[in-house]
């Protein structure tokens, strides 16, 4: 009897909408995104450490650590001083008239399965599905759900991202889709385009979210497609570093202020 | 069975999983052990029949929560930690290279069933989705046994006085 009721609750859970359930994940990210944003930074700290080989005496690195500390204190202030500056600093040459919302990344998932992010801003600071999610000034992602304080950013990397773009000076547009795995696929274009390795990708503009064509990534490889030797098979990696970033910036067009 | 202290054990475990085991995560295919496994394994071998009913929906609803999809896991879960509970009941589980073997099938079988209810729900589905689950389920079923034991003296749980009732 437990069995089936529990079962019964988790059918009711599978089928209903998304848009319903994903308030649960939101509110679990939004209350835990304290703990959740140290053991990502704990993780991303772990994997960036390097073997050093060279040693500093404790006088010396105490004395670099002091002056970490004095910078990271500047940048801090810096970046505050930004945030209030944001009606000029948010407004682009690419993007006139649209505003750039800054979030902090709560949660990465970046995987062959899923690749999104959970950020903190949501429907109450002006996000709605669709717009375009900026990372080291590259396009990373569209945000695909939001709740009032937290949205969900679909990576360009995500098996279910189709985004238009352009390779280069090329004048041909591809859909690029999403291969998990940290890259992207641009499929059904012709070897008598000349495509090559580190050729920039652009994502074409889309009205009402991108004004302006913008960079996606670069070209990591491209050769033959194995079934038509007619057409390349280009791989593409995001411009950025997706997994390391700590903040992320949202395309707002046209807000309502 | 301690409730609260299952309550926060799953909380405090969730919250890791959906962060720090990042750490240990390998190959370009970010493999990672999945935590929430382990403890399902754990309860449904160590718990009574009706107890590791609702430890393995819980601990389901909270592997959906930090996933991509609400219920799947949940179904897929609860059902094989059912099915576990009951095997256990007939096959004692006692030894750790068992306990291996029964966190990498239901964590292999209990992946799979996961993979074609979040069909329902429109989610990506990758080509080597088969191979992440088994190296999911491979990676948690070595590291599993070794987390028994913390897991125990946490719920406070005599592992060689457990019942088959």
């Amino acid at each position: 009897m437990l069995f089936t009721w529990f079962m019964l609750a988790g059918l009711i859970f599978l089928l209903t909408p998304q848009k319903l359930t994903n308030k649960f994940q939101f509110a679990f990210a939004r209350i835990f995104s304290w703990p959740l944003s140290i053991g990502r930074n704990i993780s991303l700290s772990a994997r960036m450490q390097q073997p050093s080989t060279d040693v500093v005496s404790r006088r010396e690195y105490n004395k670099l650590q002091n002056h970490l500390t004095n910078v990271m204190q500047e940048l801090l202030q810096k970046q505050r001083k930004i945030e209030k500056l944001s009606g000029l600093y948010d407004r682009l040459y690419a993007l006139e008239g649209a505003k750039v919302m800054v979030a902090d990344v709560i949660t990465a998932t970046i995987n062959s399965l899923h690749s999104e992010l959970i950020i903190n801003r949501g429907e109450a600071d002006g996000l709605v599905e669709g717009q375009i999610v900026l990372g080291d000034n590259s396009i990373i992602g569209t945000i695909s759900d939001v709740s009032s304080r937290t949205a969900r950013v679909k990576l360009i990397t995500n098996p279910t991202s189709k985004i238009a773009v352009k390779i280069g000076k090329l004048k041909v547009d591809r859909l690029m889709q999403g291969n998990g795995n940290n890259s992207a696929k641009v499929q059904l274009l012709s070897i008598k385009h000349k495509v090559k390795t580190g050729d920039t990708v652009y994502a074409l503009k889309k009205p009402g979210f991108l004004d302006a064509p913008m960079i996606i990534g670069k070209v990591a490889e491209c050769k033959r497609d194995d079934e038509n030797p007619s057409l390349w098979d280009i791989t593409v990696e995001p411009a950025c570093d997706i997994e390391r970033l700590n903040d992320v910036a949202v395309i707002v067009m046209n807000p309502q202020e | 069975m301690r409730w609260i202290r299952f309550a926060v054990f799953i909380l405090i475990v969730t919250v890791v999983q959906a962060g720090l085991v990042n750490i240990i995560a390998v190959t370009s295919l970010n493999i990672k052990p999945d935590l929430l496994l382990i403890l399902l394994v754990f309860f449904a071998i160590h718990c009574n029949t009706s107890e590791a009913i609702i430890t393995s929906f819980m601990i389901g609803f909270a592997a959906d929560i930090i996933g991509s999809a609400m219920g799947s896991q949940m179904i897929s879960f609860g059902l094989f930690g059912t099915l576990l509970a009951y095997l256990h009941r007939v096959i004692a589980i006692r030894k750790m290279p068992y306990q291996s073997l029964a966190i990498f099938i239901t964590g292999f079988l209990a992946g799979v069933l996961a993979h074609f209810l979040n069909l329902f729900k429109d989610q990506p589905t990758p080509l080597n989705t088969y191979t992440i689950i088994f190296w999911t389920s491979l990676y948690s079923s070595l590291v599993g046994p070794f987390l028994f034991l913390p897991s125990a003296w946490w719920m406070r749980i005599k592992t060689y006085r457990f019942s088959r009732n």
